[in-house]
């Protein structure tokens, strides 16, 4: 069973990944990191991602009808050279936590990283 | 009516060297094994790092696991029973697979940053140090020093952003407006929206519950709580009930009864019954 490193060594196997951190977004804490962050600081990349998904997670708009957690699956960013993936983990325990994938652009498969990402993600709370 | 976006989360200040413990900071550049005990709470170092952490004001690791099952109660006290203390425990759970790696670790670590923020809160008493080999670095994560200290000077920055004044994180909170939850009456200007895991933590609100207890019932970690208190606070959902006036009236300087055989059993006896 993978542990959080694992799961973000992981997530780095695929294809165009830059970075992948776990980041708890009520408080913009990173639990893991791997490779590199957008302007080389893990910290300021995961407050900055934290404070995106707890605006997703809040706001009513973006939820899935029903009031099963976790509110949402994924936040995509895309930029003119860069994914941003941000995949909320669905624990047992009460948690507030999601995944951060930075995929390059160019070699990065948007599709594929999401399922797989998702993957990940049920794979490191259930085993 | 659009809603006032929070604070923005705050990043760790990298040039920000204040130590919370000069102690802590001693302790771990000289790589110390051991038990560091301060009024809010202890931490557990192995070679410098910390290892996990314990607090009164948060709900300790078996609390998080068990509250909504993800562990049976039974289960953790199992693994308690044979083991010294609950890292161990976690770590018997760990080898024996009970539970999957990335969600012991997922936790593990949510009750260390947790309990280690009060652990460092500021105390009016001087922390006591015991070198002790038990604790050591095993195959749960543990954490530099320096991480949580500047995790805990960020996590009280963030607090601080949300609403300057801590009264409401340990007094026994009350529903500022007792309509809160009601249609609003016409004419009254609707509550600030609240979300879901502000919802949960605002209808423990009973004027008897603090933030502290508020977790514990969630099976959430405390900080975690204390941002929604202070969210909620700020939004003016909830407020902290006035601290009770301390005792002053004089006891009465006699006991009722004047025959003092009676008085001492009478006072006997409750004692008794209090234990």
């Amino acid at each position: 069973m993978p542990g959080i490193d694992e799961c973000l060594l992981e997530a780095m196997r695929l294809p165009g990944a830059r970075g992948a951190s776990l980041v708890d977004w009520t408080s913009g804490l990173a639990l893991g990191t791997v490779g590199d962050a957008p302007g080389g600081d893990h910290e300021t990349t995961a407050a900055e991602a934290a404070e995106l998904a707890r605006i997703a997670a809040e706001h009513g708009t973006f939820a899935a009808h029903g009031d099963e957690p976790p509110p949402l699956e994924d936040v995509i960013i895309s930029n003119g050279d860069s994914y941003h993936l941000l995949r909320f983990v669905d624990t047992s325990f009460d948690s507030s936590v999601f995944l951060h994938l930075w995929l390059g652009r160019e070699e990065g498969n948007l599709a594929l990283a999401r399922i797989r990402l998702g993957e990940m993600a049920s794979r490191l709370v259930l085993g | 009516m659009v809603r006032t976006t929070p604070p923005a989360l705050p990043v760790r200040d990298k040039q920000n060297t204040r130590a919370l413990s000069p102690m802590l900071t001693r302790l771990a550049e000289e790589r110390a094994t051991g038990v560091l005990v301060r009024e809010h709470g202890v931490l557990y170092l192995a070679e410098g790092r910390v290892v996990h952490a314990e607090s009164p004001h948060a709900p300790g690791l078996d609390v998080l696991l068990t509250a909504h099952g993800t562990l049976a109660g039974a289960a953790w006290q199992r693994a308690a029973a044979r083991t010294p203390g609950p890292l161990h425990a976690a770590e018997l759970l760990l080898d024996s697979g009970v539970l999957p790696t990335g969600a012991l670790e997922l936790c593990h670590l949510d009750a260390l940053y947790d309990a280690g923020y009060f652990a460092l809160a500021p105390s009016s008493t001087p922390g006591r140090f015991r070198y002790d080999s038990a604790p050591r670095l095993g195959p749960l994560p543990s954490v530099p020093v320096v991480a949580l200290e500047r995790e805990t000077l960020r996590r009280r920055l963030l607090l601080h952003r949300l609403w300057p004044d801590p009264a409401a994180d340990s007094a026994p909170l009350i529903r500022a407006d007792p309509a809160a939850g009601r249609t609003p009456a016409a004419g009254r200007a609707p509550a600030a929206p609240v979300a879901p895991r502000q919802r949960a933590v605002l209808d423990r609100v009973d004027g008897l519950r603090t933030a502290a207890d508020i977790a514990r019932n969630l099976g959430r970690q405390a900080f975690h709580t204390l941002v929604d208190v202070r969210r909620l606070t700020a939004a003016g959902h909830v407020s902290p009930t006035a601290p009770a006036p301390p005792v002053t009236a004089p006891l009465p300087p006699h006991p009722v009864t004047t025959d003092p055989d009676i008085a001492l059993l009478k006072r006997l006896r409750d004692a008794l019954e209090a234990l």
